[in-house]
């Protein structure tokens, strides 16, 4: 069972701090090329071919890495592009540990 | 699959096109065609709610028990409880998204005249999308991880998954040449 009372303290604490921004991460995947990654990165965010090929970099060699952050919603609609185009993407609070 | 050589090149500002030979259109008709019907599987044939039908919620809230579909439509929450409220209110659009992108591809490829298919870059992000759904689906099947490439490129001649492993180096190689026809574009 979850715990319930966890979760609405968890929710709670969301709505109190507001401005603690979310978080949507890219995990590492055996399957999806290196230049695909950066071309969705490039194509869904409108990063610079640089930037979109560091997180590239980063999700490849560390496994994982944030690609963009904001509220809830805002990151709800990132992770739905991102597995639109078949990238392994998750969103969490910034502030938990991934 | 020798006709294609050069796998997609840009012509002029807004398309891109690539050369099949009928074989290799099969092939990816084939692919494309499962991927829309696996994606079809989880559609709910009893909504008891027709207006939550309508608007695209789905009753089931639990991630699908098939491996491939599962990485198709993979949780968007570390959190269960999170995960299911969000699977609940998008899976339907998901999978109909990556439906569309399958069929513009089908599309595309029964339309072909001379095996020359053109797409302009919306097009091009469809094939992107859908080549890596089948590449992820034949992934999952051929069991592919970070260092098992050089295991596959040895495969038995008469293993069944040798022939799996070619055509999913070959949609590599193929999703790979639409990327730079793109990049090039962006520069």
């Amino acid at each position: 069972m979850p715990k319930i009372k966890d979760k609405i303290e968890e929710e709670l604490q969301a709505i109190f701090s507001a401005d603690v921004p979310w978080i949507t991460i890219v995990w590492d995947d055996p399957v999806n090329l290196m230049t695909y990654v950066t071309y969705v990165l490039m194509e869904l965010f409108g990063y610079s071919k640089e930037k979109a090929h560091e997180l590239m970099m980063k999700v490849h060699t560390e496994g994982k890495a944030v690609v963009s952050s904001g509220s809830r919603e805002e990151m709800e609609h990132d992770v739905a592009r991102l597995h639109e185009y078949g990238l392994w993407a998750t969103l969490q609070r910034g502030d938990q540990a991934t | 699959m020798k006709e294609n050589e050069h796998g997609f090149f840009r012509h002029g500002d807004n398309a891109y096109l690539a050369k099949f030979s009928e074989s290799e259109r099969e092939v990816l008709v084939n692919l494309v065609e499962q991927i829309i019907e696996l994606l079809a599987e989880r559609v709910d044939h009893h909504n008891d709610d027709p207006l939550a039908a309508m608007v695209g919620i789905t009753m089931h809230d639990t991630p699908p028990d098939d491996e491939v579909l599962l990485r198709l439509l993979p949780n968007a929450y570390a959190d269960q409880v999170d995960a299911s409220e969000f699977r609940r209110y998008t899976e339907s659009t998901l999978r109909q998204k990556k439906q569309a992108y399958a069929m513009a591809m089908r599309m595309h490829l029964k339309s072909a005249v001379d095996g020359i298919v053109e797409v302009d870059h919306d097009g091009a992000n469809a094939w992107l999308g859908a080549m890596n759904d089948v590449r992820l689906a034949l992934g999952v099947r051929l069991k592919v991880e970070e260092n098992t490439h050089q295991e596959l490129e040895l495969l038995a001649p008469d293993d069944p998954m040798r022939g799996v492993y070619a055509v999913y180096s070959w949609l590599g190689w193929l999703q790979e040449s639409l990327i730079s026809a793109l990049m090039d574009e962006s520069e």
